[in-house]
């Protein structure tokens, strides 16, 4: 049994159908990566897996269990986390905060092992743990959406572009902590336009062009695919 | 802790930015050293001040003040009465537009739901079972939580502008509904509502429509009662939920925060201090129709909450009694008082968008697990080898040691 299978699933905004036929299967423990261009339909398709969509057609399963008509406030406690597109730190809270939200889903419960994980998956957080998360950079702000999101302790971390907007030095250093973070036991979904290093620690990815799954394989396998190269990597 | 970060080498170049960013929020800081000043003081200081503050409040009609009172013109206790009555209003609208975010141009609705629910139990006019004016004041309450449910569960669907049309609709639909069914007697109205029961020495009524004192206080003392209940609640779980929702609904619902649910939860605890505000005004006045329940008197109560500042519940509270004072203190401005207002909030919108007395730049206050974590935190950074104490950047909270302090104090 997979961890996360997605069959037939379409989303439309109003008349316009963003995805169709969309299958994907992600197994535990793994790193799946999603590619494609702008418009392509990646956020859409995490948006719905995180609940914020509704689907209009198929189904997801999570654990085996149909979570297509789940509320997202319902599957975080399933253990899915979304790290949003732009992030969607909460400004006005202070870091400490935000990763307080993040341990929302499990009330009551003490989250100290948590904390240190994510302070020492990111030791920049624990210098501005009073800081107020709207005054910190770009590279600051993904970070600590990655934290919050690791707050909710999720088995499954969807990861929405957390390449967008950063330094490339940056994009470098988060690629290298979601390897990190896959290495600890969390199983990622990553959508990418930085393909060239979504596909480098990908176990497995797929290409998404209009709405559609156009090609699947290894990281590796679609790292060497020539019209890969020329549509996604930049290569002539 | 840095060493074996893989971020480590990152961490130093956005120092510089961080600092950059810092001196902005500074700006902020500035004006929040009254607050530094008042955590500053002790726990036993601060209570006596508010329990200055909470006298002088109750003795203000009595105390009559030259230069501020509203006399001739107006009685200065009924004018104190209709200041406490739009800073109740102001709390119980800045629970929607302040907490969760939820611009609702239509909040006279409610305050006019309040007042009819006063004016149908007890007023000689009404055909209704007769029910003693206190009882009201709950029945006002709950009656007026069904009509915000019952606006609520359609409309909350609906985000930013569209939720401030259909409230704006919704606040016309009761005015237009008072006016168009026979049984709320349009403009002719209801006279002789309830009030509540007590006599003075010499056997008069205690509270009359020509006394304003024994209302003031009565809405004094419900205000601070309110005010305590919401302050528990914003501290609460339902409190950080609404803030997270204010900040970013779709993030805090991929927290698991449940947030339709807790938009209803601000609507319909809004919409019960709106009609208990609405139920005090029926009673203190005597006489409710349909000509005091239109749509600039529901901007008014939203300038009431802007100007104080959002999401400040003393500020608000401040806010409500200006915007009810100015009128009624300059008289011959009063047939102005949109024009002015509007010019305050245009440039209170430009020099000051966050209100007078703007809530805390951050929080800090809530969540017992924060303040352990901070001080957790506090205690083994320092003899660590990581960073120098002076190459971090300061916290827009002043230093982090600081901001401990005020947690703790906090508790």
């Amino acid at each position: 049994m997979s961890m996360l299978e997605v069959n037939n699933l379409e989303v439309r905004y109003g008349r316009i159908r963003a995805i169709e036929k969309l299958d994907l299967t992600v197994e535990r423990g793994e790193i799946v990566t999603l590619i494609g261009a702008n418009g392509a339909g990646k956020t859409t398709t995490m948006r719905a897996i995180a609940g914020l969509l509704a689907a209009s057609r198929g189904s997801i399963r999570f654990e085996d269990r149909d979570i297509t008509k789940l509320k997202a406030y319902k599957r975080v406690p399933l253990g899915i986390s979304l790290v949003p597109e732009g992030r969607g730190i909460f400004g006005s809270m202070t870091v400490m905060e935000n990763l307080d939200m993040g341990t929302y889903s499990r009330s009551g419960k003490k989250a100290d092992s948590e904390l240190d994980r994510v302070f020492e998956l990111f030791p920049r957080l624990a210098e501005r743990r009073t800081q107020a998360g709207g005054t910190m950079s770009g590279g600051e702000q993904q970070m600590l959406a990655i934290a919050r999101a690791l707050m909710a302790r999720p088995d499954m971390l969807l990861l929405d572009e957390p390449s967008m907007g950063l330094a490339p030095q940056f994009i470098r250093q988060i690629f290298r902590i979601i390897k990190e973070i896959n290495a600890q036991g969390t199983t990622v979904l990553l959508v990418e336009q930085n393909a060239n290093q979504a596909l480098a620690i990908a176990n497995h990815a797929l290409v998404l062009e209009s709405g559609r799954i156009t090609k699947t394989g290894t990281g590796r396998e679609l790292l060497a695919d020539p019209s890969i190269k020329e549509a996604y990597l930049g290569v002539a | 802790m840095s060493n074996h970060s893989p971020l480590g080498s990152v961490g130093a170049t956005q120092t510089a930015i961080g600092e950059e960013l810092a001196d902005v929020t500074k700006k902020h800081k500035r004006t929040a050293a009254l607050r530094q000043w008042w955590n500053d003081r002790s726990r036993l200081q601060q209570w006596l001040m508010l329990l200055v503050v909470v006298a002088l409040a109750y003795l203000l009609p009595v105390i009559n003040p030259p230069l501020i009172t509203t006399e001739p013109a107006n009685d200065f206790a009924i004018s104190c009465f209709n200041m406490a009555l739009y800073a109740l209003v102001a709390l119980g609208l800045n629970v929607v537009v302040g907490q969760a975010g939820l611009l609702d141009l239509g909040y006279i609705g409610f305050f006019a739901v309040g007042a009819y629910v006063a004016a149908l139990w007890t007023s000689s006019d009404s055909t209704f079972v007769h029910i003693p004016y206190l009882a009201t004041l709950p029945l006002a309450m709950i009656v007026t939580v069904v009509f915000g449910i019952a606006l609520g569960l359609p409309t909350l669907r609906l985000r930013g502008d569209y939720l401030a049309i259909v409230t704006l609709g919704f606040g016309e639909i009761i005015r237009l509904l008072a006016t168009i069914i026979p049984g709320l007697k349009g403009n002719t109205g209801f006279q002789n509502l309830g009030r509540p029961p007590g006599t003075n020495a010499d056997g008069e009524a205690l509270f009359t429509a020509s006394n304003g004192l024994p209302w003031y206080w009565l809405v004094v003392t419900i205000i601070i009662i309110v005010a305590v209940l919401l302050g528990n609640l914003e501290r609460s779980r339902v409190g950080r939920a609404w803030i997270a929702i204010r900040e970013d609904e779709d993030a805090a619902e991929i927290m698991g925060v449940p947030t339709f649910n807790f938009k209803l939860a601000a609507f319909g605890t809004g919409a019960a201090i709106g009609g208990l505000a609405g139920a005090l005004m029926g009673g203190q006045v005597g006489f409710v129709n349909n000509q005091k329940f239109d749509v600039p008197t529901s901007i008014l109560f939203l300038a009431a909450v802007v100007l104080g500042g959002r999401g400040n519940k003393v500020g608000v509270i401040l806010g409500g009694a200006i915007v009810a004072y100015i009128p009624l203190r300059f008289t011959e401005l009063a047939a102005y008082k949109y024009l002015i207002f509007g010019i305050v909030l245009v440039l209170l919108m430009i020099f000051r968008p966050q209100g007078l007395f703007p809530a805390k730049a951050h929080l800090l206050t809530y969540g017992s697990r924060i303040r352990r974590w901070v001080k957790k935190e506090q205690a083994p950074a320092q003899p660590e080898g990581g960073p120098p104490p002076g190459s971090a950047p300061p916290a827009p909270g002043g230093s982090t040691a600081q901001s401990t302090r005020r947690a703790r104090k906090e508790t």
